[in-house]
């Protein structure tokens, strides 16, 4: 079959108002359930999946993608206005956006988190169509030992996010990695830390401590000074991104997508590692580099962009492979399978039609996600002129609810409360909260891919230094490192000539 | 999920304003899948509560309470009241592997009472296409060389224990030494790392790999039931001459914790007999490679009291058991 005739078997799947409904409707769910603090994309995309076994497969599955793709937009939107990721992968969205909100520039950083996701939506979308072979057997080559150092080197991260005080950041990271720590040890099956209650034997709920650690010392804070933002006007301002802003962030924004891709398409790291590998190489470059973190718009772009360009890509292994590349895939391509199809290479012959449906759907989902967001944002923005006293309970309420919804479990209700007086201590005390973040999600897969590259080997180390995407990852990471300790000298030269100028 | 969890409380609160004693069931049921969307579990559940809600009369609340390799969900349930509104989608890993396996598992078999197993899936070992490995001897032959590595969804799985029951079976004298366990986390993942060349083999219900087989990704070397499996062109443990594998099936069943009423139990009985004559169940789930065979409350709680012995005799046999 030709490539016109393959797209013409798609085109006659898709061509009718149901699989483009479907998809409409995907998208509007997945950006009000992003929206939501506590109910992530993940959430979102579970929940729709009863309502498409009774669909066609092809109308269900893009219901899933549009709301997976809604969902991890429309993460931003929370984390802009009230510094409560909607979705994990919105997490490094905070780090400049909400600054942003704080400067009555809501609606800026909004248009730029949704110009950005369309960007590297439309990038990952292509790239998925263009390079889906090629980037699957890329990914298969991806073994534990190469999944270690990629991790080892994204772990340099925490510098780009630490703030002022690397120390501080490394302390945050530290605290991070041991409460990664609880749960049943991988190789032995033991329990670790779980102090024998059987709630602690999965490890700490990620979604509670991710809302513990940004939105609630929010509340605490908020309850400590009830009246400490009176006076400050949150005002939505008239202010739009403008296309200036765009282009200045163009290159970031590129580059996110690109980083998405690449980080989508490798199967077990999912978009808020993508995200925040984004955001610290868009400091790095910046001209900008000491306004992110204080409302620098290309940090909202370059982070979007990060997460926005895991979507299409985490099909790559979902349709070349079979291989599901996160837990939000992982339900996807349980829909597959309730309607007995089976992704994989067979699949691009035995059913072409259906690979070339979702092709178009994906396209036309970017456009459909363009314009409800535009929507969503209009609607959303007048959160920030809610007052704060009104607002925050309010928030309060949702993070209870969404956090208990995850796993209907109470216990993690009071996990999101512990960690939220552990992030407003932090706050407090000036220790930045990204880079606990990043730890928690990386340091169980550092320990994992390590102890199962040691397995592989018989404990033999060289296995870490076993091929050239290794050998990549390490002379990045050294690079890196060299970078950080050259940069930290000069800051404490640069200090120490202040201070003595000072002395004098 | 909070809209149907309100409405159970909704449901309830006004259930308990009527008759207090009318017949069960009087109120929406909580239903607990241990595992994830998506999964095995999550997917068979799913396709069950539809005939089974028809014929229970009132609402199943589907609720996934994930976790520590079902653990988090079994717990829930065991601790929950014995009046039969919250029940238990139990599997295989949650309710003979992990039994036989953990120590430390805060529940045993007896915390509950089983009312069905309605749906056996073969097992089925598999190896990468590169590994030029063909048959089990092939296997047995490498393993004897040495350097042999298996992959699983984690330390008491299924599939950690089916890799290390079949090598045995196959006559390897101390399975435990003379090949490496790579976990990984799920078995997704478990199945990538045959893939990716990680490890040599896995054993693991064969619905999983299905795909993977029809893609010709990885090579089928058998499958553990006595009748051949679609779609697996593969000897059985039968034509092998090991008819002690065939305890090496995965399943799913329904249970309630153990003070269960003997009432109650019979209902579930019979609303599953009716449930799993659905033609649109029974195709759904034939098609996807599981073996629909409904077990009574007895014969249920039989079966799995068998194939936890057998693998607790495994475990013991081979110091597989973790007791930290």
């Amino acid at each position: 079959m030709s490539f016109l005739d393959s797209l013409a078997a798609g085109l006659s799947l898709v061509g009718n108002i149901e699989s483009f409904l479907a998809l409409f409707i995907g998208v509007a769910v997945g950006v009000i359930g992003g929206a939501i603090p506590g109910m992530s994309a993940t959430m979102a995309v579970a929940l729709t999946l009863p309502f498409t076994f009774a669909m066609q497969p092809i109308t269900g599955i893009l219901l899933l993608l549009g709301v997976y793709k809604g969902g991890i937009f429309g993460g931003s939107i929370p984390a802009i206005l009230i510094k409560t990721p909607g979705t994990p992968a919105s997490s490094a969205t905070i780090l400049d956006g909400y600054p942003m909100a704080e400067k009555g520039e809501a609606g800026r950083a909004l248009g730029m988190a949704l110009w950005a996701s369309c960007t590297a939506d439309v990038i990952s979308n292509l790239s998925l169509i263009l390079f889906a072979g090629w980037l699957a057997s890329f990914a298969l080559s991806f073994g534990p030992p190469e999944f270690f150092t990629l991790i080892l080197f994204s772990l340099t991260i925490i510098a780009g996010v630490s703030g002022d005080s690397l120390l501080r950041g490394a302390l945050s990271a530290l605290l991070g990695l041991l409460l990664a720590t609880i749960g049943l040890d991988l190789v032995y099956g033991t329990n670790r830390f779980t102090f024998g209650d059987p709630n602690m034997m999965g490890g700490l709920n990620f979604i509670a401590v991710l809302i513990g650690l940004f939105a609630i010392p929010e509340i605490l804070a908020m309850v400590w000074h009830p009246t400490a933002h009176v006076g400050k006007a949150r005002s939505l301002g008239k202010n739009w991104v403008s296309f200036a802003d765009y282009r200045r962030s163009f290159k970031s924004i590129v580059r996110g997508s690109f980083i998405g891709v690449f980080l989508g398409s490798i199967p077990g790291i999912g978009a808020a590692p993508s995200a925040f590998l984004s955001y610290s190489e868009a400091r790095r470059t910046s001209k900008n580099k000491e306004n992110f973190g204080k409302g620098e718009i290309e940090g909202v772009a370059a982070s979007e962009a990060g997460n926005n360009g895991v979507a299409g890509a985490t099909l790559i292994p979902l349709l070349a492979l079979g291989v599901p590349g996160d837990v939000i895939t992982a339900i996807i391509i349980g829909a597959f399978m309730i309607h007995g199809l089976q992704p994989g290479p067979m699949m691009f012959i035995l059913n072409v039609d259906i690979i070339y449906g979702l092709f178009i759907g994906l396209i036309v989902s970017s456009a459909f996600l363009f314009l409800i967001g535009s929507v969503a944002i209009r609607g959303f923005k007048y959160v920030a002129d809610i007052p704060k006293r009104i607002l925050i309970p309010a928030v309060l309420v949702l993070c209870i609810y969404g956090v208990f919804a995850v796993n209907n479990n109470i216990f993690d209700v009071g996990v999101m409360f512990v960690m939220g007086w552990v992030g407003y201590l932090m706050v407090r005390y000036h220790i930045p909260a990204a880079p606990f973040l990043i730890a928690f999600i990386l340091g169980p897969l550092l320990e994992d891919n390590f102890r199962q590259s040691m397995l592989m080997s018989g404990s033999d180390p060289l296995i870490l230094v076993r091929g050239p995407i290794t050998w990549f990852f390490w002379s990045l990471t050294v690079l890196t490192v060299v970078a950080i300790i050259r940069a930290g000298v000069r800051a404490v030269k640069g200090g120490a000539l202040t201070s003595g100028n000072l002395e004098n | 999920m909070s809209m149907k969890t309100m409405s159970a409380v909704c449901a309830l609160s006004l259930g308990l304003a009527g008759a207090a004693f009318a017949e069960y069931p009087e109120r929406p049921i909580n239903m607990v899948i241990p595992y994830g969307a998506g999964g095995a579990t999550d997917i068979s559940a799913r396709t069950i509560a539809e005939p089974l809600g028809a014929a229970v009369g009132k609402p199943l609340v589907m609720a996934n309470v994930t976790g520590a390799g079902g653990a988090t969900g079994s717990v829930a349930v065991q601790n929950a009241k014995e009046d039969g509104y919250t029940m238990l989608f139990a599997r295989v890993g949650s309710h003979s592997v992990n039994p036989a396996m953990k120590a430390t598992l805060p529940y045993g078999l007896d915390d509950f009472r089983f009312v069905t197993v309605y749906e056996i899936n073969p097992v089925a070992c598999a190896v990468s296409p590169s590994s030029g490995i063909t048959s089990m001897d092939d296997l047995v032959a490498k393993v004897n060389e040495g350097g042999v590595t298996y992959s699983s969804s984690g330390v008491g799985s299924l599939l950690h224990l089916a890799a290390v029951m079949v090598l045995k079976e196959f006559g390897v004298e101390e399975p435990l030494t003379q090949t490496t366990h790579i976990p990984q986390k799920g078995g997704g993942a478990a199945a990538t790392a045959v893939l990716n060349g990680t490890a040599t083999f896995l054993c693991t219900n064969s619905s999983a790999i299905s795909g993977f087989v029809a893609n010709k990704q990885l090579v089928p070397l058998m499958v553990t039931t006595a009748e051949p499996v679609a779609g697996f062109d593969v000897p059985t443990a039968a034509d092998l001459g090991k008819p002690a594998l065939h305890q090496l099936v995965g399943w799913t069943g329904i249970a309630g914790p153990d003070g269960l009423p003997d009432d109650v139990a019979d209902k579930w009985g019979a609303w599953m007999a009716t449930a799993t004559k659905d033609e649109g169940f029974l195709s759904k789930m034939t098609e996807r490679g599981s073996v629909i065979e409904l077990m009574s409350p007895e014969d249920a709680n039989a079966f799995i009291e068998r194939q936890y012995n057998t693998f607790r005799k495994l475990v013991d046999e081979l110091g597989m058991r973790i007791e930290g």
